[in-house]
């Protein structure tokens, strides 16, 4: 059975949103940075062992504040990706308050929190800052691909189940 | 005899064969200049060979100049695009005026033959129902000769823009993809203009018209070509009102239901491409 699902993903400016679905949906992955406007739909199917899922994947553009985010855009998701870039502090000090505004308001909607650029940071660095990152589900790298198939697995096990 | 006698008999003896070499070169040596001194024989002899090598450089030119001579004209076109449109423009202007001469001309026979029944049954059908409803008789002559065409239908769930079952004349699209692109446009749009309750209802592109109607949780995008206008809108209105109530009633005896059961429905209520 094929069913269709709908991912937002979610963060800041710059911090890899597109890198991670072009390098999910695509497997390429380029150092141009080009800012989202509005809204990119992308699709990927996914096989499971029980079922054919159709992601349907919108990267919308990046807002520091994510009560400012359009509404319609997240509404009817069943998962979200909430993405930040390890290097940039400004992009996760708030990452407790960004995620409590999505579980008060989309409840029962499954969120991946991502740490990406996972290949510019040592581990001291991960363990200097280890309290800020208690909440991280995986750190990836949409240059070197690591943990990105992981993420989407993993989401569409937990939207499905 | 001699000492010199002896010599030159000793000569003859010795040199006969050279003698005889040399008298062959010499007779070359003479053909070889009246060829060459000759145009007829010299033709004979060297054009067969220009003509194979003329036959090489041919089918040579596309490999070996051609990329120097299409980037050359690349460059050129680029230098100077408006001479470029310029002398295309009367090419295309006179196609384009054949083009709409001609269905000018289509359009007046099909408003001819209209005309030519107007005290027909169907002419005083239409006149009442221009009457009762409003809308104007010309309207209503446009939209029956107008060939609405039903190109595509998408049921699309509203918040999420997940397809829920389409139909196709013709598959052009990823579906899927369009109906999330589709209720980004619209929640922008609706968003942006702060309407409460206003839905996007149209979008027009050249020859085609997207005829959105919104409900609850669903909408329906119809992709239509050719005339759209208001007894057009109203018709597909109506279609659409009794698909989904259809299709509700459908969702609330089966809510298990299946893409492939509103496809079904959808191709029940649009099979008919022409509205």
């Amino acid at each position: 059975m094929t069913i269709s699902k709908k991912i937002v993903l979610l963060g800041h400016f710059g911090v890899g949103k597109t890198s991670l679905v072009r390098r999910f949906v695509e497997n390429t992955f380029s150092d141009n940075y080009k800012v989202t406007i509005g809204v990119h739909i992308l699709k990927k199917e996914m096989d499971l062992p029980e079922n054919q899922v159709n992601l349907i994947i919108w990267d919308i553009e990046g807002n520091e504040d994510i009560t400012a985010t359009r509404s319609s855009y997240l509404m009817g998701s069943h998962g979200f990706i909430y993405v930040f870039d390890t290097t940039r502090k400004s992009t996760f000090e708030n990452l407790k308050r960004d995620l409590d505004h999505l579980k008060n308001n989309y409840n029962n909607v499954p969120i991946i929190v991502v740490g990406n650029k996972n290949d510019l940071i040592t581990s001291a660095y991960l363990k200097e800052n280890s309290s800020l990152f208690e909440q991280v589900d995986y750190f990836t790298s949409a240059r070197t691909g690591k943990n990105v198939e992981l993420i989407f697995e993993d989401l569409t096990k937990k939207m499905i189940s | 005899m001699n000492e010199n006698d002896k010599l030159n008999i000793l000569k003859d003896i010795l040199l006969t064969d050279d003698r005889e070499y040399a008298e062959t070169i010499a007779n070359r040596l003479k053909a070889l200049e009246r060829t060459l001194h000759t145009r007829s024989e010299l033709e004979e002899r060297i054009d067969p060979i220009i003509k194979t090598k003329l036959e090489e450089f041919t089918s040579e030119i596309p490999r070996t100049l051609g990329p120097t001579i299409t980037e050359t004209l690349k460059i050129e076109i680029k230098k100077s695009k408006e001479q470029v449109v310029e002398a295309l423009y009367p090419i295309m202007g006179r196609m384009i005026k054949k083009y709409v001469l001609q269905e000018i001309e289509l359009l007046s026979e099909r408003v001819s033959n209209q005309l030519e029944n107007s005290f027909s049954a169907k002419a005083w059908k239409r006149k009442l129902k221009a009457l009762f409803t409003g809308v104007r008789e010309e309207d209503l002559i446009l939209s029956e000769i107008g060939n609405t065409s039903v190109e595509q239908v998408f049921v699309i769930e509203k918040n999420s823009g997940i397809l829920l079952g389409n139909y196709a004349k013709t598959e052009t699209i990823d579906k899927e993809m369009f109906s999330g692109m589709l209720t980004a446009i619209k929640s922008f749009v609706e968003d942006a203009f702060r309407g409460k309750g206003q839905n996007l209802e149209l979008i027009e592109y050249e020859l085609y018209h997207i005829h959105i109607q919104s409900f609850v949780s669903y909408y329906v995008a119809v992709v239509v070509s050719g005339q759209y206008n208001t007894p057009i809108k109203n018709k597909l209105q109506d279609i659409i009102f009794s698909f989904s109530q259809n299709f509700l009633s459908l969702m609330i005896y089966n809510p298990d239901i299946d893409k492939k059961d509103i496809v079904n429905e959808l191709n029940y209520y649009f099979k008919n491409d022409n509205i």
